[in-house]
C-alpha cells in the first residue's frame, strides 16, 4: 500500500513538473513607486494611462481587532463618522462632491484596517486628496450626527446578519472560535456596544488611530507621479504626526482539545462546519494552505463540492476558505445540509474530506488545476484601478512589504504537493478542531409557500 | 458600509448650523480652505470595438485589451422567462443551470474538470428576457474555453439523473430563498406589478412547477431558442481582432441556424394600488417594495424618466437617501430605479427598517413620490444627477468588459449604437420641466403596489393610522403567487396564457 502510494506521488511528481508553473503564463508587474512622508503617511503610486481616470486608496491600519471590549463594532461606526464632516467639509458634502464630478466613493472596515477610497475622473486628483486630508487632520462630528447615523449602523446590522437567513453564520462560527483574541467579534459589533458608544469614543479614536503614521496612500490611474508626488505633500504633507500606536491586542492561546457545540438559529436549512486554527497571512504556510483551500473548494470540481454536493448530496452547498488576514485565524468548511440528510452525516463527511489529505495528500492535477485558478484569480483580480489599489495597500498595510504585491505570485507556483500535505498535518489537528452544528429552531422552520405555475 | 450618496442641499445648509456646536476633533489648529481646482481634463471618448456577424448569423463584438494575460467572454441568448411556458416557471432557469451540467460527449464533471484545469471559470444564468454564459481565462485556453462553452450551448445532454440533481437543488435553495425577506419582497413586488405576464413570473420557479417540468420542457425550450441568430456574443482581452472573430469562428461557427418563433403573451395589468403585508414573525426589519408599471427601455422618454427616478434614489441626489438615512437614521439603503425590459417596465423604491419604524418609512416614502408630481425639483437636484450621470462616462468605460457590457446592451435592446455617444448630451440637455412632464405623465402615486415583508403584529396598527387600512395582511407561509387573492387556497383561476409555439 505505501509502496503504491510512493509510486503514485513519484509519477504526479513529474507530470506537475510538466504541466505545472512554468506553463502558466505571467502576469503584468506593477511598476510603482513608494515614498514616506516626514509625518510618517506611507505613499504608493501606481501609474495607469489606459483611461482618464484616478483612484485614492486610503488605509487606517485600524480596524476591529483593535477594538476594546465594551466597544465592538466601534471602528466601523467610526468610519461611517468620517464622512460626516471635518473643518472645511460639510457632513455628508464628502459623497456629493464625489459624485458631482461623477466619481464615487466609499469605504469599508475589516478586522485589520478600514480603506477610504475614491475613483474620479483624473482631473480631480487635488479635490480628493484635499478631502481626504481634510478628514484626517480635523474630523468636527456634532452628538446629533452621530446618534442619528449610530442608528445607520444598528439598521446594517439587523439588514446584514439578523434578517437574512445565515446571516450570523460567521458571528457564530468565529464566537465560539475564539477565546481571547478579538477576532472573536465580527467587525459590525453588538448592537448593545454600539449603543454604548459615545462621542467621546470618536474623538479618542481619530486622535489615536487617524495619524498620517498610522495611514498608507494609495494612487493608481492617469497621472504623472512626479506631480502626483507634489499634490500629496501639499495636502498630506500638512497633516501632523500623531504619537505612535498602540498594539496591545491579546493573543489567542493554543486550544488544547476538540470542541463541539450545537446551537438553534431560525434558519431554512441546518449548517455544519469543520473548523481548524491556522496561521496568519504572510506566514510561509500562508500559500499551500490557500491553494489547499482551492483543491477542497474552488469550482465544480473541487473536492468538497464533489463529494458532498454533487456525489452524495449531503449538502446544498459546501465550502471551505483558509481565512488568512493580520492575525492567525481559521480554516474552515461549511456545508449547509440537504433536506432530509442528518447533520452528523454531512459533517462527519466534510471533516472527512479536510482529514483526507493528512494521509493521502493531493495529486499533481489537483495542484497543478489550483495553480491554474489562482493565476486566472491573480490575473482577473487586477483588472481596474480599485483592484490595483487594494492588492498594493494590503501588501503595505498587512505584509509591510510592497514587495508582496508581486511577488507572492511565485510563492504560490512554488508550493509543492509535499507542501499541501505539510500545512493539513500541521494544522487539521484533534486540539485545533471545532465541530460546530447550527439546527433550525424546532417549530420556527419557515413553511414553504406555494405557487406560481398553473 | 456603504455611506453611498448624499442628501438635498438644504439637509447641508441645515448642517452647517449645526456645525457650530460641533466637537472638535482635531488636535491642531487646521487651516480654513476651499476645494482645490482640478487639473487640465483629457479628453474623453468611446473605446473602439468592432463588430461581425458570422454566417449563421452569431453576432460578434471584440473589444481588446492588452494589459493582463487573459481573455474573457460573454454569450447573450434572448430567451428566459419570456420564452418559457407559461405553466412552467423554472424552464428557462432550470436549462441554464442544466448548460453545464453534461452535454452528448461529455458529462459534468469533465466540463468542470476541463475549465477549471485550463484555469477558466464558466458561469450560466437566467433572466427574464436572456440567458447567459459568461467566462474567463488566462490567454492561453482560450480555444479550449471558447470551444467548452459552445459545447455546453449547443448540445447539453439533459440527463434524467442531472436534471433530478438540479431539480432537488432548486427545492433546496427555494427552501431558503423563501426564508428571506428581500427575495420574499421581490417576488410579491415583480407579481403585482406584472400579474401573470412572463416579467411577474418567479425566475426560480416554484416547488410544484419545478415538480411538474419535464425532460421534453427542457429540450423544447433549448431546441426553439438557443441558436446562433438569437445569440450575441463578446469577446474582450488580450487579443487581436482576427484571432477573436477566428477563434468565434472555429467554436461557434458551426452553430447551425434557425428561424425563432415570436413571443405572445398578456399585457401586464394596469397599475391599481394594492398593499401587502407579508407576515414574517420575529423579523429584525421590515422589507418595502414601493412602485408601479412604467415604460420599456427603448421608450422615447428613457433618459428624463431615468433622470427623475436619480433624483428620487441614485446616486447624485438620491431624495430616498436623504430622507431616510441622513436625516433620521431609518435605513442603512434607500434607492429609487427605472427597470426596463424590452416589452416592458417599472419603477421600484426599496429600502428596509427596523419593525418599529415601518409606518414612518413607507409614509415618507410614499409621500416622494406624490411630492415628484407636486413640484418641480430643484435645479441644484437635478444638477447632481446629471452630473454624476454625464461626469461618470470616464469611469464606465475603465474596463474592457465595460465596455462590451455596453454595446451588448444596445444591441439587446436594438438601440442606435451611436446612441453610447449621444448619451451624455441628452442627459445634459434634460431640464426641470422635462422632469416634472416625465413625473406628472408616467408616475401614478395614487395606484402604488406596496410590499411589506416583516413581522406584522409590529406594525399594522401604524398603517391603519395611516391611511394605509386597506391592507392584505398573507402569511409568509400560506403565500401563493398563483391565485389572484396571493393566498394559498385562493380558487380563482389565473387569467389565460398563451404559450410560445413549439418549435
Amino acid at each position: 500500500m505505501i509502496k503504491r502510494a510512493l509510486s503514485v506521488v513519484v509519477a504526479v511528481v513529474w507530470l506537475g513538473g510538466a504541466t505545472g508553473p512554468d506553463t502558466i503564463i505571467r502576469p503584468t508587474k506593477f511598476d510603482y513607486t513608494m515614498t514616506t512622508l516626514a509625518n510618517g503617511l506611507q505613499v504608493v503610486f501606481l501609474e495607469d494611462r489606459s483611461t482618464p481616470i484616478v483612484h485614492l486608496a486610503l488605509w487606517y491600519h485600524v480596524g476591529s481587532k483593535d477594538e476594546r471590549p465594551g466597544r465592538t463594532g466601534f471602528a466601523h461606526l467610526f468610519e461611517h463618522m468620517m464622512f460626516k464632516g471635518s473643518r472645511n467639509v460639510r457632513p455628508d458634502q464628502h459623497p456629493s462632491w464625489i459624485t458631482s464630478v461623477g466619481g464615487q466613493a466609499n469605504a469599508f472596515t475589516d478586522e485589520d484596517a478600514t480603506v477610504y477610497w475614491e475613483t474620479v475622473p483624473a482631473q480631480y486628483l487635488p479635490l480628493v486628496l484635499w478631502l481626504e486630508a481634510d478628514r484626517m487632520a480635523s474630523l468636527e462630528v456634532t452628538e446629533q450626527k452621530f446618534l442619528t447615523e449610530r442608528e445607520v449602523v444598528k439598521e446594517e446590522r439587523r439588514m446584514r446578519f439578523e434578517n437574512q437567513p445565515f446571516g450570523r453564520l460567521s458571528e457564530i462560527i468565529f464566537d465560539k472560535a475564539f477565546k481571547v483574541h478579538p477576532y472573536k467579534h465580527q467587525t459590525i459589533g453588538s448592537l448593545a456596544d454600539l449603543e454604548a458608544a459615545s462621542i467621546a469614543d470618536v474623538r479618542e479614536f481619530h486622535a489615536t488611530y487617524y495619524v498620517p503614521n498610522n495611514a498608507t496612500i494609495v494612487l493608481v490611474g492617469d497621472f504623472e507621479t512626479r506631480q502626483a508626488r507634489e499634490l500629496v505633500e501639499r495636502y498630506l504633507g500638512k497633516v501632523p504626526a500623531g504619537k505612535p500606536v498602540p498594539r496591545e491586542i491579546p493573543k489567542e492561546p493554543p486550544q488544547k482539545g476538540e470542541e463541539r457545540h450545537t446551537v438553534t438559529e431560525p434558519w431554512p436549512l441546518p449548517a455544519v462546519i469543520v473548523s481548524y486554527h491556522i496561521t496568519y497571512d504572510g506566514h510561509p504556510d500562508a500559500y499551500p494552505l490557500h491553494i489547499l483551500a482551492k483543491i477542497l473548494s474552488d469550482g465544480e470540481s473541487s473536492r468538497i463540492y464533489r463529494a458532498l454536493v454533487y456525489e452524495k448530496q449531503l449538502a446544498v452547498a459546501a465550502f471551505g476558505e483558509a481565512k488568512l488576514i493580520e492575525h492567525p485565524n481559521l480554516f474552515y468548511a461549511v456545508a449547509i445540509v440537504a433536506p432530509g440528510r442528518r447533520s452528523e452525516e454531512v459533517q462527519r463527511e466534510l471533516q472527512a474530506q479536510l482529514d483526507r489529505v493528512k494521509t493521502d495528500g493531493v495529486t499533481a492535477e489537483e495542484l497543478s488545476r489550483a495553480k491554474r485558478q489562482f493565476a486566472r484569480d491573480y490575473i482577473l483580480g487586477r483588472d481596474t484601478v480599485q483592484q490595483k489599489a487594494l492588492h498594493l495597500g494590503h501588501a503595505v498595510v498587512i505584509h509591510n512589504d510592497i514587495k508582496t504585491a508581486d511577488g507572492e505570485f511565485d510563492l504560490f507556483q512554488n508550493v509543492t504537493m509535499a507542501d499541501v500535505q505539510r500545512v493539513a498535518r500541521t494544522y487539521f489537528t484533534a486540539e485545533s478542531r471545532m465541530l460546530l452544528t447550527v439546527q433550525p429552531r424546532a417549530g420556527e422552520v419557515a413553511p414553504r409557500p406555494t405557487g406560481g405555475g398553473r | 458600509m456603504r455611506p453611498g450618496s448624499v442628501g438635498r442641499r438644504l439637509v447641508a445648509c441645515l448642517a452647517l448650523a449645526f456645525a457650530a456646536s460641533a466637537v472638535t476633533v482635531a488636535q491642531v489648529q487646521w487651516p480654513v480652505s476651499g476645494p482645490p481646482a482640478p487639473l487640465p481634463a483629457r479628453p474623453v471618448s468611446f473605446p473602439p470595438y468592432q463588430l461581425k456577424t458570422l454566417a449563421n448569423g452569431l453576432r460578434v463584438l471584440v473589444v481588446l485589451h492588452h494589459e493582463q494575460p487573459s481573455v474573457s467572454f460573454r454569450l447573450l441568448v434572448q430567451a428566459g422567462a419570456m420564452q418559457e411556458p407559461s405553466a412552467r416557471p423554472g424552464v428557462a432557469s432550470l436549462v441554464a443551470t442544466l448548460l453545464s451540467q453534461g452535454t452528448t460527449t461529455k458529462s459534468a464533471g469533465e466540463i468542470a474538470h476541463l475549465i477549471e484545469s485550463a484555469g477558466g471559470i464558466i458561469g450560466t444564468g437566467s433572466l427574464n428576457e436572456l440567458s447567459y454564459v459568461n467566462g474567463a481565462v488566462i490567454k492561453d485556453q482560450i480555444d479550449l474555453v471558447l470551444g467548452v462553452a459552445s459545447d455546453i450551448v449547443q448540445r447539453p445532454a439533459f440527463a434524467p439523473d442531472e436534471i433530478e440533481r438540479q431539480r432537488n437543488q432548486a427545492y433546496s435553495a427555494l427552501k431558503v430563498s423563501y426564508d428571506d425577506p428581500d427575495y420574499v419582497a421581490d417576488l410579491v413586488f415583480d407579481r403585482l406589478v406584472y400579474g401573470f405576464h412572463p416579467y411577474g413570473r418567479p425566475n426560480q420557479g416554484t416547488p410544484e412547477s419545478i415538480a411538474r417540468v419535464t425532460r421534453d420542457d427542457l429540450v423544447t425550450y433549448h431546441r426553439t431558442w438557443f441558436v446562433p441568430n438569437n445569440a450575441l456574443l463578446a469577446i474582450v482581452g488580450d487579443l487581436t481582432a482576427d484571432e477573436a472573430f477566428r477563434a468565434a469562428e472555429r467554436a461557434f461557427g458551426s452553430w447551425p441556424r434557425r428561424e425563432v418563433p415570436p413571443v405572445k403573451t398578456i399585457d401586464p395589468p394596469a397599475p391599481a394600488r394594492r398593499v401587502v403585508v407579508i407576515d414574517r414573525p420575529g423579523s429584525a426589519q421590515t422589507e418595502i417594495r414601493v412602485g408601479h408599471l412604467a415604460v420599456p427601455r427603448t421608450h422615447p422618454d428613457f433618459v428624463p424618466f431615468d433622470l427623475t427616478m436619480r433624483v428620487l434614489g441614485g446616486e447624485g441626489a438620491n431624495r430616498l437617501f436623504g430622507v431616510l438615512r441622513t436625516d433620521r437614521g431609518l435605513t442603512y439603503g434607500a434607492s429609487a430605479e427605472l427597470h426596463t425590459f424590452k416589452a416592458s417596465g417599472n419603477v421600484v423604491a426599496e429600502t428596509d427598517t427596523r419593525s418599529a419604524a415601518t409606518g414612518e418609512v413607507l409614509r415618507l416614502l410614499v409621500n416622494e413620490f406624490f411630492r415628484l408630481q407636486r413640484e418641480p425639483v430643484g435645479p441644484g437636484e437635478l444638477r447632481g444627477a446629471q452630473d454624476y450621470v454625464a461626469g461618470s462616462f470616464p469611469l464606465t468605460i475603465e474596463s474592457p468588459s465595460a465596455i462590451a457590457q455596453k454595446v451588448l446592451a444596445h444591441l439587446f435592446y436594438g438601440l442606435d449604437l451611436e446612441e453610447i455617444e449621444r448619451y451624455r448630451d441628452r442627459v445634459e440637455r434634460t431640464t426641470p420641466a422635462d422632469i416634472q412632464r416625465v413625473a406628472r405623465q408616467f408616475l401614478r402615486p395614487e395606484q402604488l403596489s406596496i410590499v411589506l415583508v416583516g413581522d406584522a403584529a409590529a406594525f399594522v396598527d401604524q398603517l391603519k393610522a395611516l391611511g394605509f387600512s386597506d391592507f392584505e395582511r398573507i402569511p409568509l407561509g400560506e403565500l401563493d403567487l398563483n391565485t389572484p387573492s396571493l393566498r394559498r387556497g385562493g380558487t380563482a383561476p389565473a387569467p389565460p396564457v398563451e404559450d410560445p409555439p413549439p418549435a
